[in-house]
């Protein structure tokens, strides 16, 4: 037990350079509602942390893994409407609608795994796409969904700890903030397990792996499964906060493809990727957008995006972790 | 009601016969000219394993050429089509030696976002030069006229562009297979090292797959251009037929994309008849049973 | 060592500065109002226009225009405020609903604006209309038409614009009318040539909502649907979904798609030579510059539901000037969307002037009475009043009314109303002329 608590919460394996970085990121985090006035601002730092959120689920399988999966959009969607429909049909509060949103994501992930990792490279990107499109297109068909016309929450008078509805934006910061650190945690103690370990080892080298006595495809299908869980706990929270979800809005094709390159970005593979990569893309997207979008001539903020992808693509394939990494190495 | 009375058709055949090879014949038109489509991502992959997120972006710089030739220029837009394709060659050319050179040497990851990079990119230039604004040409020799055998009314820009990607795709088949430049081509895509031990400069060969697969895609959508809309954001959806035309056919295999994108068009325009909402849902639906009991596709490596 | 404690320092404030946002504080010399639209994104060319729309009225409330005989024109700015000019605020949604309820955040309580006007796609008014209702600042909503939104009880949402219900009751008047003789320039037609309906409308919110209603009504009037499906909307094709309504025999289409696809579906089936007796679409793709332009001739004889159209100039003059201000600015003339908007704001200022005040309750209890009379608008409504003219209904415009246009002589031709039957400013062309 005791040996469980310090793998969750040990950093001791990272250079103290990290620690303390990392130390001062939670520091800045916790007391940023106090910090900054700006609504706009509360808000891109909600949505950081929302995003950093789904990138360390998508970083077990994508990152740690190595696999691209590029359908994470259908595991958020499953959450989403979990608690959307538990809370709209059978008034359950919030915190009892994350597990069986989880549970569902969990399962059809597992489910589609095995069949989708006879698969390898980009035939599996494209399988992933493939099902999480398939799935917001039947979310869409089905009408006892919602269909296109998606799921209204009805408002209720704030503050709500039952059905998670607050009127200020300094709750639903704390709210998002448990969640991201929760999983930030998880992820602390899965690179140390077992199970990341061999996961790592597949990802450097299948046959290797193999050949060590490691059950390759049924690590992956783990690794898969658990990343669908993980996806489910950040739809459950947006069906919460914008009290209004339908499919296009939280499982579409674009919302895959963000997840996974908010993490590429930042630098798959390594636990503090994915927040990085939020805070680089998320806040330079927020506010190109609202500085820029309401001009007469648009597409600038989107060119400059694609830019620093190709960028990073071509020079820094491990993202902007791989860069600060390559830079320390010197010093 | 229903197809009981049939004034429209009279002939003798059953409507629901006729409606049938209707069909059939729109299906396999649309699959030729996707199986255009398809090509160059085929190629691509074949040579040098990446797959291009922006192949449809190219397809709408191609559809974009021949709008300009009819709006700005006034011409008719079919002499559009060899500058389309030399666009997209010069296009393909460019996004190799700036971009896909360096990604090369990268995990898959980095792979597949430099190109959806190029692929926002090209997108959102678009939308900064021409405005979202829905465009559609309306004059020239292939618009809107319409073709009648028999009981069978086609639009003739729908069958001259089949023709055209027939033809395309033939030219393109002989060259990789008949010519000494192709055989180069497919010793770079079966093992590209030993191709560069044979003395086969693997970069240039990387090049002007990338070249072929742009000019392609481009000619198509200049053809395309004749009788659908051209919009910026018009290149995701062909993008994504196009990945499930070639997973299909087998990624590397020109013959199963050409296989696959015929039959990819008949499930759409069947689908689309009978539960047009789920038109694009069947094709996912399809190609991840058909990927999954067999991986390589119909004929891929 | 030390230039590693560097890279780390450097890094973490960088870091930091990404995360901490500059501070916003607006000054308030004028009255600002926040408008959410559709600017980028597929519908960025409706976005477009409906914000030139909006421009056009803070024009008309800011510089007097004696010319133009409606109250607004005769202020110079909001005269109870102290002439204050209204500025607009406009705000990207990019057409996604979370984008959209940001942006409501970030006028609300950043840029301060006393109220928000938005924001067209249904979808999108609903997350960010629920941002309002948490802030308690009012929303005033011109343009969206999903019946929903007047049904959720709000305090602090108000819509002027009449929704799909009205339009679809439109719709049903002018098929029995046309079977009673009513409309202008036709004879009596037998319900037979009418019947049976195929509707073909895509599958979003709004698509599916007109879906519903035409179905409803379909049933209670007893008009009989032979075919009725959701397409996926920005389809690469529509050549399947034409033929089966072709194939259905019904003489009458029904539409509900998006400028896109509603020109591929006119284009396709032109080809398929097709020969209904009677095309009608639902606003939305067929009403925007885009439709009329790219189609020409073509869409000579189609009938839109509509809110709006330049040939009320006739009837009122005020219409006709605003119309034409607006396309010197422009280039296009009003469409029933970019027209609603400008009706937005136009309510913004009488509802400021009204309640002396920009304070929230002081605007909400103006709002309840609000009671702008017919002369004042453009549109062709008895006026703006807020009330329950449906059951489940609040704070929804009882006065409004859609028409619907028929496009006659494109591409250098009008678009003539012609319904209400009372106001039609030309013959309708029955049935269907086809196309060459």
């Amino acid at each position: 037990m005791r040996q469980l608590l310090v793998d969750l919460f040990s950093f001791q394996d990272r250079p103290p350079f990290e620690r303390i970085g990392f130390l001062i990121f939670i520091l800045i985090v916790l007391a940023f509602p106090w910090m900054v006035t700006s609504a706009y601002g509360k808000a891109v730092m909600i949505k950081f942390l929302l995003f950093a959120l789904f990138g360390l689920g998508w970083n077990l399988i994508g990152g740690y893994g190595g696999q691209v999966d590029l359908g994470q959009a259908k595991n958020v969607g499953f959450g989403a409407y979990a608690t959307a429909l538990m809370m709209l049909w059978w008034k359950v509060p919030f915190w009892f609608t994350i597990i069986p949103g989880m549970i569902f994501a969990a399962a059809e992930s597992f489910a589609v795994a095995y069949p989708m990792f006879r698969l390898r490279g980009h035939y599996f990107a494209i399988a992933t796409l493939c099902v999480a499109l398939v799935w917001k297109e039947l979310f869409v068909f089905w009408d006892w969904t919602g269909g296109a016309r998606g799921i209204e929450i009805p408002i209720r008078p704030t503050p709500d700890f039952a059905y998670m509805q607050f009127g200020s934006p300094i709750y639903y910061h704390y709210f998002i903030f448990i969640l991201f650190i929760t999983q930030l945690l998880f992820m602390n103690w899965f690179r140390k397990s077992k199970l990341g370990y061999q996961l790592q080892a597949v990802r450097d080298n299948e046959d290797a792996a193999a050949s060590l006595g490691i059950n390759v495809s049924r690590t992956k299908v783990i690794a898969y499964t658990i990343t669908g869980g993980l996806g489910a706990v950040g739809g459950s929270f947006m069906t919460v906060y914008y009290l209004y979800i339908d499919p296009d809005f939280v499982m579409p094709l674009d919302l895959s493809i963000l997840i996974a390159m908010t993490v590429m970005v930042g630098g798959a593979g390594s636990i503090w990727g994915p927040i990085i990569g939020a805070a680089l893309l998320i806040p330079l997207d927020m506010y190109l957008g609202a500085w820029l979008g309401a001009q007469k001539r648009l597409g600038i903020d989107f060119m400059i995006y694609a830019m620093i992808m190709m960028v990073i693509a071509a020079r820094e394939p491990k993202g902007i972790w791989g860069i600060i990494e390559r830079l320390s190495r010197k010093g | 009601m229903g197809y009981a009375a049939h004034f429209m058709f009279n002939n003798g055949i059953e409507p629901e016969m006729e409606l049938a090879i209707q069909l059939i014949i729109y299906g396999i038109l649309m699959g030729l000219i996707f199986a255009l489509i398809a090509l160059g991502l085929s190629l691509i992959f074949g040579v040098m394993n990446i797959v291009n997120f922006a192949h449809g972006e190219f397809l709408m710089v191609g559809m974009y050429i021949a709008y300009v030739f009819s709006s700005s220029l006034h011409l008719d837009p079919i002499i559009s089509l060899p500058f389309a394709a030399t666009a997209g060659y010069l296009l393909g050319i460019m996004s190799y030696h700036f971009l896909i050179h360096q990604i090369l040497r990268g995990p898959m990851v980095a792979q597949l976002f430099g190109t959806f990079g190029l692929m926002l990119f090209l997108r959102y230039l678009a939308m900064y030069i021409f405005t979202p604004d829905v465009r559609s040409i309306s004059k020239g020799i292939l618009v809107g006229k319409i073709l009648s055998l028999g009981w069978v009314t086609i639009d003739l820009s729908k069958v001259v562009s089949a023709g055209l990607c027939l033809l395309s795709f033939a030219i393109v088949y002989w060259i990789i297979y008949r010519t000494k430049l192709g055989r180069a081509l497919r010793a770079t895509s079966i093992d590209g090292e030993a191709a560069q031990y044979m003395g086969i400069d693997t970069k240039k060969m990387n090049a002007l797959a990338w070249g072929i697969g742009g000019a392609t895609v481009a000619l198509a959508g200049a053809l395309l251009a004749h009788f659908y809309y051209v919009t910026p954001t018009v290149g995701m959806l062909f993008t994504l037929i196009a990945f499930a035309i070639v997973a299909l056919g087998g990624f590397g295999s020109i013959a199963g994309a050409f296989l696959a994108a015929i039959i990819i068009g008949l499930i759409m325009v069947l689908s689309g008849h009978y539960v047009s909402e789920l038109k694009f849902t069947f094709i996912y639906i399809v190609y991840f049973l058909l990927v999954v009991l067999r991986p390589r596709g119909l004929f891929g490596w | 060592m030390r230039s590693k404690k560097l890279v780390f320092f450097l890094f973490v404030s960088i870091l930091s500065l990404l995360i901490v946002s500059p501070t916003l504080f607006a000054q308030v010399k004028e009255v600002k109002i926040g408008v959410i639209l559709p600017l980028s994104g597929p519908l960025a060319p409706i976005g477009k226009s409906l914000k030139e729309g909006a421009e056009l009225a803070a024009e008309i409330v800011n510089i007097k225009h004696p010319e133009l005989d409606i109250s607004i024109a005769k202020w110079g700015g909001i005269p109870n405020l102290g002439v204050a000019k209204l500025k607009l605020v406009f705000a990207d949604s990019r057409g996604d609903p979370g984008w959209g309820a940001e942006q409501a955040k970030r006028l609300i309580e950043d840029e301060k604006v006393v109220g928000l006007l938005g924001a067209y796609q249904s979808a999108v008014t609903k997350t960010a209309s629920v941002e309002a209702e948490r802030a308690g600042i009012p929303f005033i909503n011109p343009d969206s038409t999903s019946p929903d939104l007047s049904k959720r009880g709000f305090k602090w949402f108000w819509r002027v614009t009449p929704h799909e219900t009205w339009f679809t009751a439109d719709l049903f008047e002018l098929l029995e009318g046309l079977v009673k003789g009513k409309a202008p320039g036709v004879k009596a037609i037998p319900k037979s040539e009418l019947e049976p309906l195929a509707v073909a409308v895509e599958n979003t919110e709004w698509g599916a909502a007109s879906l519903r209603e035409i179905e409803k009504f379909a049933s209670e009037r007893g008009w009989k649907i032979v075919e009725a499906f959701k397409y996926p909307h920005k389809a690469a094709d529509l050549t399947s979904e034409t033929r089966k309504l072709i194939a259905s025999k019904a003489p009458t289409f029904l539409f509900a798609p998006y400028v896109a696809d509603a020109i591929l579906f006119v284009k396709t089936l032109k080809e398929m030579k097709a020969s209904p007796r009677l095309i009608w679409g639902q606003d939305a793709g067929f009403i925007e510059a885009d439709f009329y332009k790219t189609l020409g001739a073509d869409v000579n004889g189609i009938l839109t539901r509509d809110l709006f159209s330049p040939e009320l100039a006739k009837v009122k003059p005020i219409a006709g000037q605003l119309n034409a201000m607006y396309k010197k600015t422009t280039g296009y003339d009003f469409s029933g969307s970019s027209a609603r908007d400008f009706v937005g704001v136009q309510v913004w200022a009488h509802v400021l002037n009204d309640a002396k005040s920009t304070s929230p309750e002081a605007i909400q209890k103006a709002l309840g009475e609000l009671n702008l009379p017919a002369k004042e608008l453009i549109m062709p409504w008895k006026g703006v009043k807020f009330g329950s003219p449906f059951p489940g209904d609040t704070q929804q415009n009882e006065l409004g009314s859609g028409v619907i246009n028929q496009y006659q002589g494109y591409p250098d031709g009008k678009l003539h109303i012609i319904y209400p039957f009372e106001s039609a400013t030309s013959k309708m062309i029955y049935p269907f002329p086809g196309w060459k």
